[in-house]
């Protein structure tokens, strides 16, 4: 069930990114694009259920292996994909682009597809192999508005970005040829193999691998101080993209880096790993507190708030245990919900007042009253405020730590936690609350586009945020002990 | 019959001092043939020499006693290191145990120190430029020329250079290693910085290039044709430190006889010849770097001492 | 193991091919000219590729040669070819050095490499003949990474950055062949064919870079702080 599941997964995009590429029609595009994202959406919660009732699925001669963790980021990344597609065909009928919409959306559904793949693969080299397609793919996604500012982000985003994860490679080699004392020259890299050896690879370099690897995929991720891609390439990229990149490819990222703290766990370099990670957690989250503070440019705040949630992540998974890991599975979810609304209305904003500039925005609540007031509210809910989502699951994060021996981690998150609420909101204050008599603005198309995906992801940021669902925190407990303990 | 230690390092040291002329030649008619002109004999730095000891000297008066004794210095040096290094024999003679490797470098920087300070000596202007420039290429070659001589010493384990000849010669494995082929090429680069060929070039006589020269213009008569001597003496000890201990061990008297110190004798000249047209090739293919350039083909120098010594740990 | 049953000869010539890569690395890092950055990325690719089939004929492992036929291809080949495509398209011929001169860079690789030998050396756990070629193939890996950065963070043209993530590859490429030859196959050439794809998204950035941002030094890309 599961297995047939996955297929249609997979078939969806790739189907639209072929569609949309050979019949160059942007319609057609826009369209066969959102009815994949919906249907990888309907698809991938009973791929959930599924795998948890009957166990994990192989596939491919083992090169796949779809567990609940996959399945859980996949369905992250399914409702991202969907909201964006739904987005994307309001926003981007404003860039004047037809000619070259069917590329955007190919491109689009190939990204959506590679991120699928990353999630599923059992392989660590493979795994890498899909990482970094996702680089490629989305770099022309960056660059697609042609700009010099958008050219310039696009470089910035895959050099930094491929030099970050070769890094990710070598860590990959050193843990193989770690195992391969123990089995033999020859083996395949699973995280089930990866698991067996790691207790018996001789610890420095097990623990000069997984750092490596840490830092590899962190630049992929975002953690600081490898994030200095980020700002660049989630502000300067059109505002659908922006959300896949970071309500979604983030979160892949942050899968290889759970998977391989969960290969290190119980080792004896197991306790540096989970302080190194919540070391680049603590610093990410500090760094992008800071920085929110000062921002000057909406879309660029959007892009630190995600450097601050990853750094969040980072902290969960390094705080480890039950707690600490299903937190940030659920931040996960959270976070690519809110962030998405958070862009999509930072999208309609900056179309309809043609600035990017938070000092040029003002009484947005005129011109969107609906949807403005989403915008506020998602902005409260992403600094970390109750009732939404992300409290929870920060919330739960905090509990974590406070149960553990990292403390001074938790108390500088609460601290800096304070800092990011104060500064996020006064920008929000500034472009609501001003009293500053703004020229109506144009009538853009496409309003219910691009308006509805942000009803679609903010009810469930709400409801999520008053109801956690004993379904999922029993999930959860079930993926934080398959990480640690190994599957078959 | 086996010549006497002492008639052998006498010998050596007169080899040194009749035959240095003879490279120099040797390596500026190779040039000019290379450059498809004539170029003059080889013997010609014979008769400049000849020539100068019979002319007379006319010093400045700033000069002081360095101005003297600073020629002298300088030869007597020059005169000291064929002592240390192997240059006919194979075997180590009686005085060579007086330094060893670092001990050699040492001798002929002093030689190097005593006519940068004759060039200070007398107030000039470009005496002051040359000795300046001389002492900046040699901060930047001092560092590469340890890290070689650390290099072989870690290879051959012994600070000897006959140890590293006997190495060199048993063993060919070490002969191909990479740490012996970075040392190689790292004493090559010094090798061209030291004997001042291109990209350095500066025994020209225009004024913006000059580094030796601008040293030695206070000089004339028989004091100029010592320090002239004093720096063909140098280049030649610096081939046969690179040919008898680094590249080309072989051909060397073993026992001492005197057709078998003829033999080597002819086989270093021979060997000379074969450094001396890769030195005049490198030389012929490149142009003249600009001063604060110098600092590139000193930094590859490095950059091979250090390699080598890494792989001296390595394999 | 491979490593377990190598013999001194064997270690040397590995050895040998192993460093002379390293050294071309800083022939990279030395030179002013941007084409002969892309010859010595060639030259490398070729002694790596032959590495490769050493590797092969000493271990016995078959299918690493057809590795070496590629990785010659198209790490010696295509990948230069394209590079001196992108170059051609460039206006210009010279790296100029604004943060750090050729000469500097290259004490600093070498200091970066005796780094690189003291953490391989702290990873090691073998000894004898095998042990110094683990620490001979994890120094050189280590230190072709760490050039690869330097290229990348000190350097201006896009095209030096290219290099340097080439640099990169290319040394975990190395080590590779020699710690792990029998990794499985397929992750060897789809890597391969990886770079090939990522030169080609290099090249066409650099076109729109030419075209959209005027430039294509990083000095003078600063429309993004903050």
């Amino acid at each position: 069930m599961a297995y047939h599941l996955a297929i249609l997964l997979f078939a969806a995009p790739a189907l639209a990114a072929i569609v949309s590429l050979v019949f160059r029609s942007p319609r057609l595009a826009e369209y066969v694009t959102s009815a994949a994202a919906i249907t990888d959406l309907g698809v991938s919660v009973p791929m959930l259920v599924a795998i948890v009732r009957h166990g994990p699925v192989l596939a491919l001669h083992g090169y796949a292996q779809i567990d609940a963790l996959g399945a859980w980021v996949t369905i992250c990344i399914a409702v991202v994909y969907a909201l964006s597609s739904i987005y994307a065909i309001g926003y981007m009928r404003l860039l004047n682009e037809e000619v070259r919409l069917p590329l955007f959306y190919g491109l689009f559904s190939g990204f959506a597809f590679t991120m699928f793949a990353a999630c599923v693969l059992n392989n660590a080299g493979v795994f890498w192999i899909a990482i970094e397609l996702t680089t490629l793919i989305s770099t022309f996604l960056v660059g697609f508005e042609r700009e010099a500012e958008s050219t310039e982000a696009a470089w910035k985003y895959i050099v930094v970005v491929s030099s970050g994860i070769s890094l990710a490679l070598l860590g990959t080699v050193l843990f193989y040829w770690g195992g391969s004392f123990i089995l033999g020259p020859t083996y395949a890299m699973t995280w089930a193999a990866l698991h067996r050896s790691a207790s018996q690879v001789y610890t420095p370099l097990l623990t000069v691998s997984f750092l490596l690897v840490l830092v590899g995929y962190g630049t992929k991720a975002g953690l600081a101080p490898m994030h200095t891609w980020l700002p660049d390439a989630h502000s300067e990229s059109p505002a659908p993209v922006s959300a896949m990149l970071s309500g979604a490819l983030l979160n892949a990222s942050m899968l290889g880096i759970a998977r391989f703290l969960g290969v290190v766990d119980g080792t004896r370099t197991g306790r540096f790993a989970h302080s190194a990670v919540v070391g680049f957690g603590i610093f990410s989250f500090v760094v992008a507190a800071l920085f929110i503070v000062r921002q000057t440019d909406v879309k660029r705040l959007m892009a630190y708030s995600s450097v601050e949630h990853i750094g969040v992540q980072a902290l969960g998974l390094g705080f480890g245990g039950v707690l600490g890991v299903a937190g940030t599975l659920y931040h996960m979810l959270n976070h690519s919900l809110n962030k998405s609304l958070m862009f999509f209305g930072a999208g309609n904003v900056m179309r309809s007042y043609r600035t990017k500039e938070i000092g040029g925005i003002h009484s947005v609540l005129r011109r969107f009253p609906a949807t403005g007031t989403l915008w506020l509210l998602g902005a409260v809910g992403i600094a970390g405020a109750p009732p939404f989502a992300l409290f929870l699951s920060e919330f739960t994060i905090l509990r974590a730590g406070f149960a553990g021996r990292y403390r001074w981690a938790a108390v500088v998150f609460v601290v800096f936690l304070i800092v990011v609420f104060i500064g996020f909101l006064s920008h929000f204050r500034a472009m609501y609350f001003d009293d500053f008599v703004q020229a109506e603005g144009p009538k853009l198309s496409g309003l219910v586009w691009r308006a509805l995906p942000m009803w679609l992801a903010f009810v469930p940021l709400l409801v999520l945020g008053l109801w956690w669902p004993q379904h999922l925190w029993s999930i959860f407990a079930n993926i934080s002990s398959n990480l640690t303990g190994g599957t078959q | 019959m086996i010549l006497p230690d002492i008639a052998l390092q006498t010998c050596q040291v007169l080899c040194v001092l009749l035959l240095a002329p003879l490279l120099q030649g040797f390596i500026l008619k190779t040039e000019e043939r290379v450059q498809r002109s004539r170029g003059p004999s080889p013997f010609q730095p014979y008769r400049d020499l000849w020539k100068l000891f019979h002319k007379e000297s006319v010093e400045p008066d700033s000069a002081s006693w360095i101005y003297w004794i600073a020629p002298i210095i300088a030869f007597t040096a020059m005169l000291i290191v064929p002592i240390l290094i192997p240059v006919l024999t194979d075997r180590p003679l009686p005085l060579s145990d007086m330094g060893d490797m670092l001990g050699g470098g040492m001798v002929l920087t002093l030689g190097s120190f005593a006519i940068v300070l004759a060039g200070l000596d007398s107030g000039n202007v470009y005496g002051g430029i040359g000795s300046s420039r001389a002492v900046m290429l040699g901060i930047l070659a001092e560092p590469t020329l340890i890290l070689v001589l650390v290099g072989i010493s870690l290879l051959a384990k012994a600070m000897l250079p006959f140890v590293v000849n006997h190495l060199l010669l048993g063993n060919i494995s070490t002969y191909f290693s990479p740490a012996h082929i970075f040392l190689v090429l790292g004493f090559f680069a010094l090798l061209l910085v030291e004997t001042d060929r291109l990209p350095i070039h500066s025994s020209t006589h225009i004024e913006i290039y000059m580094i030796d020269e601008a040293r030695v213009l206070e000089y004339s008569g028989p004091l100029l044709a010592l320090l002239k001597w004093a720096s063909m003496m140098k280049q030649f000890i610096l081939y046969t430190i690179f040919c008898n201990v680094f590249l080309l061990p072989w051909g060397m008297s073993q026992l001492g006889t005197p057709l078998g110190d003829l033999g080597s004798v002819a086989t270093l000249l021979l060997k000379f010849m074969l450094v001396a047209l890769a030195v005049v090739v490198v030389e012929t293919v490149q142009s003249r770097l600009r001063f604060y350039r110098y600092q590139e083909p000193l930094a590859a120098g490095f950059l091979f001492a250090v390699l080598a010594i890494i792989s001296t740990q390595l394999i | 193991m491979f490593l377990a049953r190598v013999n001194s000869l064997q270690a040397s010539i590995l050895s040998s091919l192993a460093i002379l890569s390293l050294l071309l690395a800083f022939v990279m890092l030395g030179s002013h000219w941007l084409r002969n950055y892309v010859y010595a990325f060639a030259a490398e690719s070729w002694l790596i590729a032959a590495l490769s089939a050493a590797v092969g004929y000493f271990g016995g492992y078959r299918e690493l040669y057809f590795i070496a036929a590629l990785t010659a291809l198209f790490r010696g080949l295509v990948l230069p070819w394209l590079l001196m495509r992108i170059i051609d398209r460039l206006q210009v011929k010279r790296e100029l050095h604004s943060v750090l001169q050729p000469s500097s860079s290259l004490v600093l690789g070498g200091l970066l490499v005796m780094f690189a030998f003291v953490i391989a050396n702290h990873m090691n756990r073998q000894s004898g003949t095998a042990g110094s070629v683990v620490v001979l193939a994890l120094t050189i890996m280590l230190s072709m990474k760490f050039i690869g950065f330097l290229m990348l963070s000190v350097r201006d043209e896009a095209v030096s950055q290219i290099l340097g993530l080439l640099v990169l590859e290319n040394g975990i490429f190395l080590g590779s062949q020699i710690l792990v030859p029998g990794m499985p196959m397929l992750i060897e050439i789809v890597i391969l064919f990886d770079l090939l794809i990522v030169v080609a998204c290099f090249g066409m950035l650099v076109r729109f870079l030419l075209v959209h941002a005027g430039t294509t030094s990083s000095r003078q890309l600063q429309r993004l702080v903050g």
